[in-house]
């Protein structure tokens, strides 16, 4: 009885100390992968507890792979899919997914572009027939253009133009900490660009990446994978595929020597600063213990950035961030990105200060790790956010489709919550070390057009 | 019953869909499959508790997401705040978690870190609220954690400084955000000096809290008899209502409660309004007026009426201002309709050499609502739509707790999630217009406008005169 005790006693305990998470939290979902004769591959996810699905078509394209001269061209074409094609004129797809009951939505991102819908079930075959049908062709028309050039312009006067930091943590970090153009150049584009872009782009952007080799349908829901397997059989089995061209390599070092840039911002009121270092590429043995050391550092209300600066120092007034941040998450990239931060910090704080505050938090893990405890707590609620992106059918289909286009393996998502759990506390320490340094560190301060000259009369800018 | 009522209403409309789709716009592609056959509408089964202290209980249980999501809604919002201190409400639900009499600000967030949590309280109009989440198998330290916070906060000294600093620096880096500047001059116009205006913070409204001023307001306003408590997720029914007893049984109503809020007055006279910004780019468009309750008639036929107009990528706004004209990336129209009133609301930035026209557009749209009814399939797709949506918010624990909170505090029972969708799916086009004659006419609609006066006054000389605003 004793030696049987025993075993269960220390298990107990290694646990407690080990992860948070009971066994009753573990959630494995249903993953089914078939590629059709022509490249294209489908994963499925059955799930009956609600009459819907979502859908998501992944594109193995992106901003990184747009023409040189043609900035924001990935994402303008993005707007393009959804103004029609020969067989459904423009306003055709809005009307069929919205008389099904279904929303839709897509993004451009550096390595992907989505295509999300999510209906009630009785929608799916029309939904499908509809992704199919703008997978052959498009209705290659300037006037089309023309209106979505004019509705992308204005969206980055949204998002950027009329924007106080105008999402400089995003663009401008890219621009700083990369190389590579198709790694540091504006996704979003010039104005000048977009006003460049032809008809003849659109058609050759189209023949050479959306094809079904290039694509991977998501499909989640109220269907069994067979249904599903046969209706995309039925409406993509016939779409041609043509050869592609070969990937560019895209890689970079880490960086050896730090960057630092100084803005201002017309429009904003109080400064803020953008920090990125390069980040463990995806697949790595230090991509996992980056997440980790990333939720750590800047996950939430307990992080040590939030403790340390928000609170503490009470240096800023907000703090986020992350691995791939601020448009994507830390598995959903398959090129260069940046462990990237963004904070406004307060009157009282000056930009080296609250440099010098991250890097005393950094040494921190990267002298002692982190304790068991701590990292006990930080891996569960990973785990707890894994699965909360899993929860509505779009999510769990875009996520199937951008594993199995990124990764090429769609069961990575049953993987994930066992590769957390696995970081040790050598590993935080490791790519704490390895990644978090100065020489890898890029950073923009970013000032209200006032208050930048006083600041710099008092005090030199570095570049 | 109300399954079956659902199925054959919404089945009635998938077939009134296939015979009028030719009529109304240009024919469906031929070779387009036609919508399969429609499953019942899920209702979610709600177990209901009231507890002896007058706290109501909902409690959903449901299987696969390990993970269990609870909403807590008190009536006491921002609309129960004073005239003088705006959104006093606001700032005492953001230190729920700065601190408890068991807890400091520290602990509560590693507590929540260890469960898988998530954590956020804040005052709406009508209603404090508590919205959090955690792993399935901490249930019980998540609901321990919610009664903590909500219930028993402490005020530090040191964290309600703290909240103030930060609170003012807010203010500062909000008054640079447009959509921010337009929404407060929005709601000045459409609600003047019914307390539904109080929904923002101001310097005045931060410098007078205290520790020792947060101690009776959290008294007057958190009271069990005007609470509601909703659970859903992976949890049993009968060991979370013992947990909820035992965390929430002995809480009880200190002092007066605050007074009842009128309704919004929905005659008063339309505004125009300039907020100046220098240099921008765009004008930030909001064009809107008051409505009646939630509980009144108007509500389900309006709801129609707005998700033609705004609601959908296929609605008319959608359609003529960005797919037609291509002036705006992103413009909707909403219905934001409470327990006391509400408003309709276009969104609608565009840049500055279009602003004149777009409020023409807007101007027609708006009128058309009132002269043109709604095609069958345009009324079609707007009940397909909200069905859609039900299903979507029926799916997401956070999102079935929000909406069954909001629907409560609006002072609606819980079965009107669900009669909801049919009722609307009853609406005729005669009721959509009679809607549009009611609160789309234009010369009813305030109208704001964020943007650079030098840029688009020669434009505005047909529409109007704006006033200039300041807060």
């Amino acid at each position: 009885m004793r030696t049987s005790r025993m075993p269960a006693l220390i298990a107990g305990l290694l646990f407690a100390v080990t992860a948070h998470a009971a066994d009753t939290d573990h959630w494995q979902l249903p993953v089914a992968v078939k590629k059709l004769d022509n490249g294209l591959t489908v994963v499925v996810s059955e799930d009956h507890s609600s009459p819907t699905v979502g859908i998501s078509t992944v594109y193995h394209v992106g901003m990184r792979l747009e023409p040189q001269n043609r900035t924001g061209f990935a994402h303008l074409f993005e707007h393009l899919m959804f103004e029609g094609t020969p067989n459904a004129p423009k306003g055709t797809f809005d009307r069929v997914v919205q008389g099904g009951g279904g929303v839709f939505n897509g993004s451009t991102r550096a390595d992907y572009t989505n295509y999300i819908a999510s209906a009630p079930i009785s929608a799916l075959e029309p939904l499908l027939w509809i992704e199919a049908d703008r997978m052959k062709t498009l209705d290659f028309s300037d006037k089309n253009l023309d209106n979505q050039r004019n509705v992308v312009k204005e969206e980055i006067r949204v998002n950027v133009k009329n924007q106080p930091y105008g999402l400089f943590f995003w663009t401008d970090l890219d621009a700083l900490a990369f190389d590579k153009w198709p790694n540091k150049h504006d996704g979003y584009g010039s104005f000048e660009d977009l006003d460049h872009a032809s008809i003849a782009d659109v058609k050759a952007f189209h023949d050479t990446f959306y094809q079904p080799a290039n694509a991977v349908l998501g499909i989640s829901g109220d269907v069994t994978p067979e249904q599903a397997f046969a209706l995309a059989q039925k409406y993509f089995g016939a779409i041609p595929s043509r050869p592609l061209p070969a990937r560019p390599d895209v890689s970079e070092p880490l960086n050896t020597k730090g960057r630092h840039l100084e803005q201002t911002d017309a429009l904003a009121k109080a400064p803020a600063i953008a920090v990125g270092w390069k980040a463990p590429d995806r697949g790595s043995k230090d991509q996992m213990p980056m997440l980790v050391l990333a939720q750590l550092l800047v996950g939430d209300d307990a992080s040590r950035f939030y403790q340390g600066l928000v609170k503490g120092r009470e240096q800023l007034l907000q703090i986020q961030g992350g691995v791939n941040f601020a448009l994507g998450s830390g598995t959903d990239y398959a090129g260069p990105t940046l462990f990237g931060l963004f904070a406004i910090y307060k009157p009282n704080a000056q930009p080296d200060q609250v440099l010098a505050a991250l890097n005393e938090e950094i040494a921190k893990v990267a002298h002692d790790g982190v304790d068991d405890a701590t990292l006990a707590r930080v891996k569960t609620k990973m785990l707890s956010d894994w699965y909360g992106g899993m929860e509505d059918f779009l999510s769990r289909a875009d996520t199937l489709a951008k594993l199995q286009t990124l990764w090429g393996d769609a069961n990575v998502v049953n993987q994930v919550p066992g590769w957390i759990n696995q970081v040790t506390a050598d590993d935080v320490r490791r790519v704490a070390q390895t990644y978090l340094t100065d020489a890898n560190r890029s950073v923009i301060i970013r000032r209200p057009v006032a208050a930048h000259g006083k600041d710099a009369g008092a005090k030199p800018a570095k570049h | 019953m109300i399954t079956t009522t659902l199925k054959a209403s919404l089945l009635a409309a998938a077939l009134g869909f296939a015979v009028v789709a030719h009529a109304a716009e240009a024919p469906m592609p031929k070779e387009l499959p036609p919508y399969g056959p429609e499953r019942p509408l899920p209702v979610p089964q709600i177990t209901q508790r009231t507890l002896p202290n007058g706290l109501t209980v909902w409690v959903i249980p449901r299987n696969g997401l390990p993970k269990v999501n609870v909403q807590l809604a008190v009536l006491g919002g921002t609309s129960y705040d004073d005239a003088q201190h705006p959104a006093q409400a606001e700032l005492m639900a953001a230190l729920f978690n700065e601190g408890t009499d068991k807890l400091s600000s520290k602990q509560i967030a590693e507590k929540l870190q260890a469960i898988g949590g998530d954590y956020g309280a804040s005052a709406g109009r009508d209603s404090i609220g508590v919205s959090a989440s955690a792993l399935a198998s901490h249930s019980d330290e998540l609901l321990e954690l919610v009664a903590d916070t909500a219930l028993h906060p402490s005020f530090p000294a040191k964290e309600v400084t703290l909240e103030k600093t930060n609170a003012l620096q807010t203010l500062k880096v909000n008054e640079a955000d447009p959509d921010w500047q337009s929404m407060r001059a929005f709601n000045h116009a459409v609600y003047g000096d019914h307390p539904y205006a109080r929904d923002a913070l101001t310097e005045a409204s931060i410098q007078a809290i205290t520790p020792e001023s947060l101690h009776p307001l959290h008294d007057q306003r958190m009271r069990p008899e005007r609470a509601l408590l909703v659970v859903v997720g992976k949890v049993d029914a009968e060991q979370v209502l013992k947990t909820i007893e035992q965390q929430f049984g002995s809480w009880k109503a200190q002092g007066p409660a605050p007074a009842d809020v009128l309704a919004v007055p929905t005659t008063v006279s339309a505004q125009k309004l300039l907020v100046a910004r220098t240099g921008a780019v765009q004008t930030n468009i909001r064009y809107g007026q008051p409505t009646a309750p939630m509980r009144d008639p108007d509500f389900i036929p309006l709801t129609v009426a707005n998700t033609v107009l705004g609601g959908g990528f296929s609605s008319r706004i959608t359609q003529d201002i960005r797919e037609d004209k291509g002036y705006s990336y992103s413009p909707y129209s909403t219905l934001d309709v409470r327990r006391n009133g509400g408003n309709t609301l276009s969104v609608v930035d565009v840049r500055n050499e279009v602003t004149g026209a777009t409020l023409g557009e807007l101007s027609k749209l708006y009128q058309g609502m009132g002269t043109e009814p709604a095609s069958p399939e345009e009324l079609m797709r707007a009940k397909r739509l909200i069905a859609g949506i039900y299903l979507l918010r029926n799916q997401i624990q956070s999102a079935l707790a929000n909406t069954l909170a909001r629907y409560w505090v609006s002072g609606m029972p819980p079965s009107f999630m669900t009669t909801y969708v049919t009722d609307t799916g009853k609406v005729t086009a005669e009721q959509v217009q009679a809607m549009g004659r009611k609160y789309f006419a234009p010369e009813k609609q305030s109208i704001i406008l964020v943007g650079d006066p030098k840029a688009i006054d020669p434009q505005l000389k047909a529409i109007g005169s704006f006033t200039p605003y300041k807060p």
